[in-house]
């Protein structure tokens, strides 16, 4: 069976929500019906069927010929399945997903994967603020997954974070990992300042010392631990990264001592 | 105008016997049918029945403590989305426009915040102008400000205090005055945990009871309508009916309004140690005709408590569903936000049977009032439910079978065959609370009432019929049609207007220059202030 594919036909002129069209509850819906859905946001919303040729039948393999900033919601609250975006993703990309795998091939806006629960979710150019976060009021951001960025994101990445594994390859900015829960954050490249403000619990782990950091964390000298091999075994195994991460003996800053203060910053020593 | 409904039952206990008769309306009043004229426009109101606009006694709608709760709750927000394509603020469910249209469509023409900080009236005032189709009415809080207990502790005249009172009603434009937790406000400020009727406040050396007694004297020598609303110690706590049957005693023939008494309603038998003692609490209520309550009922869900009490908040901190609050330690009361859920848990169903007992054990519909104490016990939503609940016993039964037994065992909901009728609801909901606010224009729809009217189409669905009220009217313009909002109009505030005791302003000037460094212009205000036309209108006191 051919995937199912959402050909874009021109850029749509208003934002769109397309937590419809997810291999959940796409299935065993027709073309036609799939057509008469409603994306839009606006007064006069646009279905489906005005903004997208669609064609293909594998409702578990879903493809978006061509992307846009005004894509929201990409993949929202999927559970399975396989999702492409061959192009740009809006906010919340992979908000709520719990399962399969979505993989947005170039940038996306804030609040992607928000609150995500499990499956994975590539990102393979930038992406906004609040990556992984929670919405205003909501008490936990990323509760499980992976998420990766292949690119940058940008302030507040892992805010409020629970459970999981996010991976950012090129640089994030400020405040990542703010108001950890737990979980585990990989930063390659040049982070921005504060890193793991107000964080309880949790593990930051970058490839360099941080530049700035709260008065609040304590530098801990370096670790002589199992945990840095293990998991550097883990994010190649995975295909996250191609070469380690910490290496032996990373230096460690413990905190937020603002807060619980059970978190810690690992980082590569010697760069 | 002349407007002629006819055709409905009308259901109007203040003014004799239910039964078909025509109501007319003119100018925004109910008339007596005019002689010789036609009606410029007629209702049929066959298969419906017709009560005067309902009024809310206690319900949090409004001020500081509300919006910051809407503050700590952004999420509650997402959760009305889809936006209704037409309303304005639609993307926030909890506006003051939705308040307005909600309360409105239930047939609610009337609603009283009952709990307005005095240095939060102006707030509080902008926000419930900006309510719209209902009136509205606030009380203010007293009994935890350094003033009046430095005026007891000082043993000061009694005539002094009513100049304190009537200085609060006036300039805070209120219908009332509340006291909440009498004293352990300040009390908590001296890090005292608990606090019941017998207890001193430490520096001030005035016990709860005293602020209770002098507040109740003052109030009813003021001839303030609306007896002395009292919110008393220990609400929520296992053996607070101790508490309220303390405060019940106190009365002592002086009239006493004892507020959302089902949080008061808890013993400490059984297993849990947590158990009913409303039958216990009602008897004394039936026996006792200077006291009049309110129920607070508890409804299941989401919802969040909005108190002025900072003691019961702080303790309840570690009951926040979700996990987060706002406890503020502020002047007089400070207030706490603490969002809670209700489930069909031992907890739960037994609050929800206490507070049903307590409106089956009542015997006397003038006396026991109809509320969640919005949001605290319940959204004021989930009305149109509760009104079924007391008119069927089938639904009783219904709901008691998803509830916790070993709960329910405690109490003696299971006996309780009674069903509220029509018209005790309509005394229950319209003509007690106008009677226990001192407004006579309203409450029932004999000749010379504001035509605040609302229509329900009879149905087997009770909740059905009161959720959407057919027609609605207030001050005679139709706002609501079949359930909908159709015209949108502002409503007022209703306040007493006692005239200050020139000496007690000039000691307030002073007392604020002094204790704040600020002139008392920053605390009060003129009805220009408020950016309506007319935004008051003024209830009479009694003597
Ligand atoms: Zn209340």
């Amino acid at each position: 069976m051919k995937a199912l594919t959402f050909t874009l036909r021109a850029q749509p002129e208003e934002r769109l929500d397309l937590s419809a069209l997810i291999p959940d509850r796409l299935d065993g819906m027709s073309v036609a019906e799939i057509a008469k859905l409603r994306i839009g946001t606006s007064r006069r919303p646009a279905l489906v069927g005005d903004i997208f040729k669609i064609r293909g039948e594998n409702r578990s393999h879903i493809i978006f010929d061509g992307g846009s900033r005004r894509f929201d919601r990409v993949g929202a609250g999927m559970s399975g399945g396989m999702l492409f975006v061959a192009g740009d993703a809006g906010a919340q990309a992979g908000r709520r997903m719990s399962g399969g795998m979505l993989v947005i091939e170039d940038n996306c806006g804030p609040h992607a994967g928000s609150g995500m629960a499990g499956g994975r979710l590539e990102i393979l150019g930038n992406s906004g603020d609040y990556l992984a976060g929670p919405l205003a009021g909501e008490m936990l951001g990323m509760e499980g997954g992976v998420l990766i960025v292949r690119g940058k994101a940008g302030h507040y990445a892992g805010d409020r974070m629970r459970r999981g594994v996010l991976a950012i390859l090129k640089g994030c900015g400020d405040y990542a990992g703010s108001r950890m829960i737990a979980g585990s954050i990989v930063v390659t490249g040049r982070v921005g300042a504060m890193p793991g403000y107000l964080m309880k619990r949790g593990s930051l782990l970058f490839d360099r010392r941080p530049e700035t950091i709260s008065p609040t964390f304590i530098d801990c000298g370096r670790t002589d631990i199992a945990f840095s091999g293990l998991f550097d075994r883990y994010l190649i195994d995975d295909k996250i990264l191609d070469k380690p991460l910490l290496g032996r003996k990373p230096g460690k800053y413990g905190g937020d001592n603002a807060v619980l203060g059970k978190g810690e910053i690992l980082f590569r020593m010697g760069r | 105008m002349l407007i002629r409904l006819t055709g409905g039952e009308i259901i109007d206990p203040v003014n004799g016997q239910s039964g078909k008769r025509d109501l007319w309306i003119q100018d925004g009043f109910i008339v007596d049918k005019p002689e010789g004229e036609r009606a410029d426009k007629t209702y049929d109101l066959s298969g419906c029945i017709v009560m005067a606009g309902a009024i809310d006694i206690h319900s949090h709608i409004g001020g500081g403590n509300v919006n910051t709760a809407r503050l700590l709750l952004p999420e509650q927000h997402a959760a009305h989305l889809p936006r209704p394509a037409d309303t304005p603020l639609s993307n926030a469910g909890w506006s003051t426009f939705t308040t307005g249209c909600l309360y409105a469509q239930m047939g609610f023409t009337t609603v009283v915040e009952p709990a307005m900080s005095p240095y939060n009236a102006l707030h509080t005032h902008l926000e419930l102008a900006d309510i719209p189709i209902i009136d509205k009415a606030t009380l203010t809080i007293l009994g935890n400000d350094d003033f009046l207990l430095s005026l007891i502790r000082d043993k000061t005249s009694s005539d002094m205090m009513d100049d304190y009172v009537a200085w609060t009603l006036a300039s805070t434009h209120s219908l009332g005055v509340k006291v909440i937790n009498a004293g352990a406000a300040a009390a908590f400020k001296e890090n005292v945990r608990a606090f019941s009727f017998d207890d001193v406040v430490p520096a001030y050396g005035v016990s709860s009871r005293k602020i209770v007694k002098t507040l109740q004297a003052s109030v009813n020598r003021l001839g303030v309508p609306h007896p002395l609303h009292v919110h008393a110690n220990n609400l929520g706590i296992a053996g607070s009916a101790d508490t309220a049957s303390v405060t019940i005693d106190a009365t002592e023939g002086v009239p006493l309004h004892l507020a959302h008494l089902q949080f008061y309603g808890y013993g400490t038998e059984g297993k849990r140690k947590f158990s009913s003692e409303a039958a216990r609490l009602a008897e004394q209520v039936n026996n006792n005709p200077d006291v009049t309550i309110d129920v607070g009922q508890v409804m299941f869900g989401q919802t969040v408590t909005i108190s002025s009490d900072i003691t019961r908040q702080f303790l309840a901190i570690g009951n926040a569903n979700p996990k987060k609050t706002v406890i503020i330690d502020g002047d007089g009361n400070g207030g706490g936000i603490v969002p809670y859920r209700y489930k069909k848990n031992f907890y739960g169903s037994l609050q929800w049977a206490v507070g049903l007992e307590l409106f089956l054990l009542i015997d006397d519909p003038w006396r026991v009032f109809f509320t969640t104490d919005h949001p605290n016990g319940a959204p004021f939503t989930s009305y149109p439910e509760l009104f079924e609940l007391l008119m069927s016993r089938d639904a009783r039964d219904a709901k008691t079978a998803e509830l916790n037994a070993s709960a329910l065992e405690l109490t003696t909901l299971g006996s309780l065959r009674r069903e509220y009728t029509l018209d005790e609801i309509a005394i229950m909901t319209r003509a007690a609370p106008a009677r226990l606010l001192g407004l006579k224009d309203r409450g029932h729809l004999g000749s010379g009432a504001i035509a605040d009217i609302a229509v329900y189409r009879r149905g087997r669905d009770i909740a059905g019929m009161f959720r959407e009220a057919a027609l609605v009217f207030k001050n005679g313009e139709l706002v609501v049609e079949n359930g909908k909002v159709v015209h949108l109009r502002w409503g007022k505030a209703l306040r007493l207007k006692p005239t200050p005791d020139k000496a007690m302003v000039r000691r307030m000037q002073a007392y604020h220059e002094e204790r704040y460094g600020l002139s008392l212009d920053w605390f009060t205000f003129p009805d220009s202030a408020i950016q309506r036309d007319e935004p008051f209108a003024e209830v009479s006191c009694s003597s």
